[in-house]
């Protein structure tokens, strides 16, 4: 027994970052929209309060704002002749649940891609040669930085985000990421404080010839009203921001951001508690009707609607297309098949700083995105000639989440337990950094995801099933990038050892064990050649134009940036041309 | 007065002085014997034992608290039996079969199923770890924590160790409300103010940072004292209050 509720504009899948953006961006629109979210109802001012949020054993270790695999998980495995298995515990990466998806647990790591980057082929082929892209899926966006650049500002705005235009309008400025796209403003807020340890990266990697920065931060750096008219706070660098929700407002999310300002709207809606089963098509398959989900009293419901968003977690919607039958499932046989194609990660790799006494870390203040950063390495900033890779990433010296369970820095060659390990934990606590190498992930043919064919949901829907290994690209890339990072440790002054970790290094196969980033991208890439592309270039499916997609799923291959500040950027994009295109005369947007 | 015995600490500080002269020699008659005694939420008091002795060769005593002394024993008890225990962040269904260490944990239970058999495998040779003496204890923790010398049947000896030496780590670490980090020893060791947290005018500085720590349920602590230099003794189990 399904019941059929009255049809609606839009529904949107998911109330997190894009979820709430679109709901907010199409109800000024007119347009009657319908957020169908799978998990609680909350609050920054009462679910995320200090100083009960500042738990680690429960938020941090527990997971307690993550999704419960009991009800929501994956499959994987690193290749395709292994067996899959359940992620039965969560590891490498934090999917989000509830109001404001991941997005209230992020560190605020707020970037923009690269001119480069969004044409990734065609630049590298053009500088390079074709060959150096032999054996990946890398593809040009379909978009340029110039249609996103007015996007991206948008959401800096949105978030209040504090940093130093590098680049404003072609000048180059001192402080600044010399290395970005032309921004058409600067930031709104002034950067954030750097640290001893921050203040040393800086002073070295200037030094050897580099161009430090402070890294783009939505936490907040002043009182701040942003277009939407929410308020927020000044961040106080409490050291709780990765895994946590911030009960200061000072970092930006998508409740106090955005849900806040669209709750009382007479063209919103939000629906708690209810989990969407699949997206519903016509007859003749070119349009989705809606949308079937179980609702917070248990009860099966049809919501029909004029347009769907799917504005889940990048892997969900990957899951959620392929549970329902939209556009063609990958398959890396053949080759054929785009749903699933260019799953991509990120390839994390760091240096440990282990200072004398001279230099306090005093690593439990911090902020999420409180990082100073060179950027000489990332995407083609760099001359790749013979070094057989493409991609980089970014260098950060950050002081984030310095903990007392999940940071307890000790030198190489300690022992991982007893006398030893206590007193190097002791004695390097207060004085440690760590560098992180942000890199990029290529795609390649034999990375994807797909349904699994053995284990099963709560509702009894398949699994997702994801096949990833490092790329050979991307541990070479890896390996290079660290090597700078560890050259710039060494040059450092009051370093007394310098110890260094790579998840992709050579002959190690990534492990869903230690927590790596929760920047799953791809499944669902956009592009302009529909046998590339699950969307074209405004984010909407090829095979059916009433189904926009959004989110991280979208990106051809991951960069070497954090997904949030790019996969915003698209939003509004989609957004824009939903609102002065497509809702008045419903169609494809682009030729097949 | 923190709740760990004090019978069993200075059993401990004897032990470890003694098996510093003569290896191999016994601990005690009966280690741990006050946890007979003790209302377990999850444990017997074999088990509690067995987890005593391996928490504290992971985290001995030295200047700061072993784990044990610290009450990470009963900080595990009260996991086990909570949702954590129970696997209710655990996707549990089947099947279960032959998996990748990249694939993570694959036991067919919950973590409190997982410690429960794996004690009762080990012990079943007839070895309880609680009467080895030092180096026997630190033998065992290195067998299980490379997975090799040890037989516990279809329990998988390293998914067990490093099930708990995850636990003794949070035990240690964790805000006191958890019944581990007694006394706030894990934190004042490592020089970890706690929940209370506004630094937005000491970011930028240089120094040592030295208010006591304070958990979330309020209740302050005794300060960190001064950062030991190295080559100097670190500073002892209750240093002199400072602040506050």
């Amino acid at each position: 027994m399904v019941t059929e509720l009255p049809k609606t504009d839009v529904v949107i899948v998911g109330a997190g970052w894009t979820g709430l953006a679109a709901a907010k961006e199409l109800a000024d629109a007119g347009q009657r929209c319908v957020v169908i979210e799978r998990g609680d109802w909350r609050h920054d001012a009462t679910s995320f309060g200090a100083p009960e949020e500042h738990d680690e054993l429960k938020y941090a270790r527990r997971k307690g704002h993550m999704i419960d695999t009991p009800i929501k998980t994956l499959s994987f495995r690193n290749t395709s002749d292994q067996t899959a298995r359940p992620i039965r515990r969560l590891g490498s990466f934090l999917p989000g649940k509830g109001l404001g998806g991941a997005g209230i647990h992020w560190n605020g790591q707020l970037w923009r891609p690269l001119e480069s980057d969004l044409s990734m082929r065609s630049h590298y082929t053009e500088r390079y040669g074709a060959a150096v892209l032999e054996g990946t899926n890398v593809q040009d966006w379909g978009v340029s930085y110039d249609e996103l650049e007015p996007h991206l500002d948008f959401f800096d705005r949105v978030c209040g985000t504090a940093g130093v235009a590098g680049n404003l309008n072609g000048e180059i400025r001192e402080g600044g990421n010399p290395f970005e796209g032309p921004r058409s403003a600067d930031y709104p807020n002034p950067p954030m404080t750097p640290s001893p340890p921050l203040q040393r990266f800086r002073d070295t990697a200037r030094a050897m010839g580099y161009h430090p920065f402070q890294m783009p931060s939505a936490n907040v750096t002043r009182a701040y009203e942003n277009p939407y008219g929410a308020q927020l706070h000044p961040c106080t660098y409490c050291g709780f921001c990765e895994r946590f929700g911030c009960g200061y407002f000072a970092k930006a999310d998508p409740i106090i951001c955005i849900y806040d300002v669209v709750k009382d709207h007479e063209n919103f809606e939000l629906r708690m508690n209810s989990h969407v089963l699949r997206v519903e098509t016509s007859a003749d398959g070119k349009t989705a009707t809606g949308v079937r989900y179980i609702d917070a009293r248990g009860r099966e419901v049809f919501q029909p609607a004029d347009t769907v968003c799917l504005n889940a977690y990048a892997l969900w919607n990957v899951h959620l297309m392929l549970v329902s039958g939209l556009g063609t499932p990958y398959d890396p046989k053949t080759g054929q098949g785009t749903v699933g194609r260019n799953y991509a990660y990120q390839t994390m790799a760091a240096v440990s700083v282990f200072f004398d006494e001279e230099v306090w870390s005093n690593p439990f203040m911090g902020a999420g995105a409180l990082g100073m950063t060179i950027d000489d390495f990332n995407g083609d900033n760099f001359d790749h000639t013979g070094l057989g890779f493409v991609g980089g990433g970014y260098i950060s010296a950050n002081q984030t989440n310095g903990r007392p369970i999940n940071y307890q820095p000790t030198p190489p060659g300690t022992p991982s337990w007893g006398a030893e390990w206590k007193r190097a934990v002791r004695e390097n606590y207060l004085h440690h950094v760590s560098l992180a190498c942000h890199g990029s992930s290529v795609a390649v043919p034999q990375n994807h995801l797909d349904l699994d064919p053995t284990y099963v949901d709560d509702f009894g829907q398949p699994l997702l099933r994801m096949t990833f290994d490092f790329p050979e690209n991307d541990r070479k890339m890896s390996a290079y990038v660290l090597s700078k990072a560890e050259e710039i440790a060494r040059n450092m002054d009051n370093v007394r050892a310098v110890g260094t970790s790579n998840n992709a290094a050579e002959g190690q196969g990534y492990s869903v064990v230690p927590y790596q980033t929760t920047h799953n991208t791809g499944g669902a890439v956009i592009g302009t050649d529909p046998a590339t592309s699950v969307v074209n270039r405004y984010g909407q499916m090829w095979d059916h134009h009433n189904v926009f997609v959004f989110g991280a799923c979208l990106f051809p291959q991951n960069l070497g940036y954090n997904p949030t500040g790019p996969l915003m950027g698209l939003a509004y994009w989609t957004l824009e041309h939903m609102k002065t295109d497509y809702l008045a005369n419903p169609r494809p947007l682009m030729d097949a | 007065m923190p709740e760990f015995s004090r019978r069993a600490a200075l059993m401990q500080l004897g032990a470890a002085g003694l098996a510093a002269m003569t290896p191999g020699a016994a601990i005690s008659q009966n280690p741990f014997a006050s946890f007979d005694a003790k209302p377990w939420a999850f444990l017997t008091p074999d088990e509690a034992r067995f987890l005593a002795a391996l928490s504290d060769v992971l985290i001995p005593q030295d200047a700061f608290p072993s784990a044990s002394q610290a009450g990470v024993v009963d900080f595990i008890d009260l996991q086990l039996a909570g949702p954590y225990g129970k696997g209710a962040d655990l996707y549990l269904q089947g099947p279960f079969g032959e998996a990748t260490p990249e694939q993570g944990y694959q036991a067919p239970y919950p973590p409190a199923t997982l410690i429960r058999e794996g004690i009762a495998r080990f012990e079943a040779s007839g070895t309880r770890l609680a009467d080895l003496d030092a180096s026997g204890r630190e033998d065992v923790a290195r067998r299980l924590s490379e997975g090799e010398g040890v037989d516990l049947g279809d329990v998988p000896a390293q998914t067990l160790f490093d099930e708990i030496w995850s636990l003794v780590k949070e035990g240690y670490f964790a805000d006191p409300i958890y019944g581990g980090n007694k006394d706030y020893a894990g934190w004042r060791m490592v020089g970890f103010p706690g929940a209370h947290a506004y630094y937005t005018d000491f970011i930028g500085r240089n120094a040592p940072y030295r208010a006591p720590p304070r958990g979330i349920a309020h209740v302050p602590g005794r300060s960190r004292s001064a950062s030991p230099a190295r080559g100097r003794p670190a500073a002892p189990i209750h240093p002199a209050t400072e602040e506050g």
